[in-house]
């Protein structure tokens, strides 16, 4: 265990030398957030209010889902799986490792967002606070599993790239984050509930909020918790496979 | 070898339909350097992974101080060093985080004395993307080397390094034998091999198709020992064969002969000098290489 935590904490701190990592998950959702706050408030009040959920689902699914895979895929491809492997660290530890360090980034920038949006643009702080954490630690834990199910299947970079972008674009236009989600057509408010942000922002409004839905608050929250759960049986199940293939 | 601690017997492994290692014996003794030899693709590298537990035979046995890679991958852990061909760290880990890490993962304490001896005390702080390939290799020789291993296994070891630093690195692994700690050598390069281990084995396609100690092994082969010859006056000999030699040509001041028994051979012209009353001044002989060897085997196996 010692170990392990050992590993986390080098982990975090080689992260923070990173310079794509600070990218993905510090300075790009959070030049976002400072930009994005400014018209926000400007442009449609509604959406200044609820600014911190909109912010944090950005972040969250920027930094985890554009960002989190790389790594693994560099560990992959350079061998540094084989040389840890070799010299006793396992791979789940890896793949548990670079979770964990993942979840706690993306957690600091949520704080950030969660504490500057109410003190700089004047947006609401949520009614109950308990469950706003609630709603974004269950959201942090799908999205990570998607970040290390790209990093895990993905047979290249620009392969991981590909599928990230596939979550990541729609997941942005489609839940509601950029623009109420009531003006897409029909076909594209449906393609939406795919995405684990369109829960996420639904879970926010109506537990954290405690404003209108378009879809059962509590409900959203339960299809998000077996997303995660899902992502995760997935990411492992297909790490262990690649593992045994390409004998890291 | 009642003393070996590792084993192989007729190792096999195949990827689909092709069989990359085909029914391989091979036994090492404790603290001797053993050389896997081979051609690209000759099944070297398989042989090794299966023997540090990353692949899986499909046949045989093998034991590593007691350890079957395949069954008792923990144990194997604490036994067996490992370098591999193409390993890597992550670019901004440091040098002593890395070597904090599989610290801690071995379960063992920070070996002072290896960070001296290997001499990247001065690295410490740098992250492993600041390395050169030479440092990059002193690295994970060290990290190999952390759980003090009975057996160690360096896969082309000096790939892609200057003079300098292969000097160097055979030092190193010199002093390693020292200790006691029995080395698995896979290499490309045969001088390295002459000058290292102890026993080798030529693989090719899968195959061991010779093995034995290098001198063993080139005295086995075909090839003749050159024996070269000058002498004071440059009067005599007549410049034929003799007994067991075939005179190849002059040049340089020097007649040459090619020999299948170099000290019969020697023994004849020594004689031959005295009769002509001539002086010998430099005479040379020069036994076939590894490398002739080698490429000798590698045009038998094209027929």
């Amino acid at each position: 265990m010692n170990a392990f935590f050992k590993y986390l904490f080098i982990q975090f701190k080689m992260e923070l030398r990173d310079k794509g990592t600070l990218l993905n998950f510090y300075l790009v959702p959070l030049v976002f957030f400072f930009v994005m706050g400014s018209v926000f408030s400007s442009i449609n009040p509604f959406m200044k209010t609820t600014l911190a959920a909109s912010m944090t689902i950005y972040a969250i699914t920027m930094g985890a889902v554009m960002g989190a895979p790389t790594p693994i895929i560099k560990m992959r491809e350079s061998g540094t799986m084989r040389a840890f492997k070799v010299n006793g660290i396992p791979g789940i530890a890896v793949l548990s490792v670079h979770a964990i360090s993942t979840f706690l980034h993306l957690l600091l920038v949520s704080a950030i967002i969660y504490i500057v949006s109410p003190l700089a643009y004047g947006s609401e702080v949520p009614k109950n606070q308990v469950l706003y954490f609630v709603v974004l630690i269950v959201f942090l834990a799908v999205n990570i599993g998607i970040g290390m199910f790209i990093g895990a299947a993905a047979k290249g970079q620009s392969f991981a790239t590909m599928f990230s972008m596939i979550i990541f674009l729609p997941s942005l236009l489609l839940s509601g984050i950029m623009f109420p989600a009531s003006m897409l057509p029909k076909s594209f408010l449906w393609l939406g509930r795919i995405f684990p942000a369109t829960h996420a922002l639904q879970s926010f409004y109506g537990l954290a909020y405690k404003t209108k839905t378009d879809l059962n608050a509590m409900f959203c929250l339960f299809v998000l918790i077996v997303m995660a759960a899902m992502m995760f049986v997935l990411a492992v199940w297909r790490f262990s496979s690649i593992r045994k293939n390409e004998q890291m | 070898m009642s003393d070996s601690v590792v084993l192989v017997k007729g190792l096999v492994k195949r990827y689909g339909s092709y069989t990359a290692v085909k029914g391989i014996d091979f036994e090492v003794a404790r603290g001797r350097v053993f050389g896997l030899l081979g051609p690209n693709g000759a099944g070297k590298t398989t042989t090794l992974e299966c023997l540090e537990g990353l692949r899986k035979s499909d046949g045989g046995s093998m034991s590593i101080a007691g350890c079957d890679p395949q069954l008792n991958k923990r144990g194997l852990r604490r036994k067996l060093g490992v370098q591999l061909q193409s390993s890597s760290l992550p670019g901004s880990m440091k040098v002593s985080e890395a070597i904090e890490l599989i610290c801690a993962w071995q379960g063992v304490s920070l070996r002072q004395d290896l960070i001296e001896k290997f001499n990247i005390g001065d690295l410490l702080k740098k992250q492993y993307s600041q390395l050169s390939t030479g440092q990059k290799r002193r690295l994970h020789l060290v990290l190999a080397l952390i759980n003090t291993p009975e057996v160690l296994v360096l896969d082309e070891p000096t790939a892609g390094l200057d003079v300098g630093s292969r000097a160097q690195l055979h030092e190193e692994i010199r002093s390693i034998k020292k200790q006691g700690i029995t080395v698995l050598l896979a290499t490309h390069d045969m001088s390295e091999a002459e000058e290292l281990c102890d026993n080798i084995a030529i693989l090719i396609n899968g195959r061991i198709a010779v093995h034995g100690s290098p001198e063993q092994v080139t005295s086995a082969g075909n090839s003749d020992t050159r024996i070269r010859l000058r002498t004071s006056k440059g009067l005599l000999l007549p410049g034929g064969d003799i007994d067991g030699a075939t005179f190849v040509n002059v040049k340089d001041g020097y007649l040459e002969w090619k020999s299948c028994d170099a000290a019969a051979t020697v023994t004849e012209i020594l004689k031959q000098v005295k009769v002509f009353g001539d002086r010998v001044e430099d005479l040379r002989v020069e036994r076939p290489s590894l490398e002739e060897r080698f490429l000798e085997l590698m045009e038998g196996e094209k027929k």
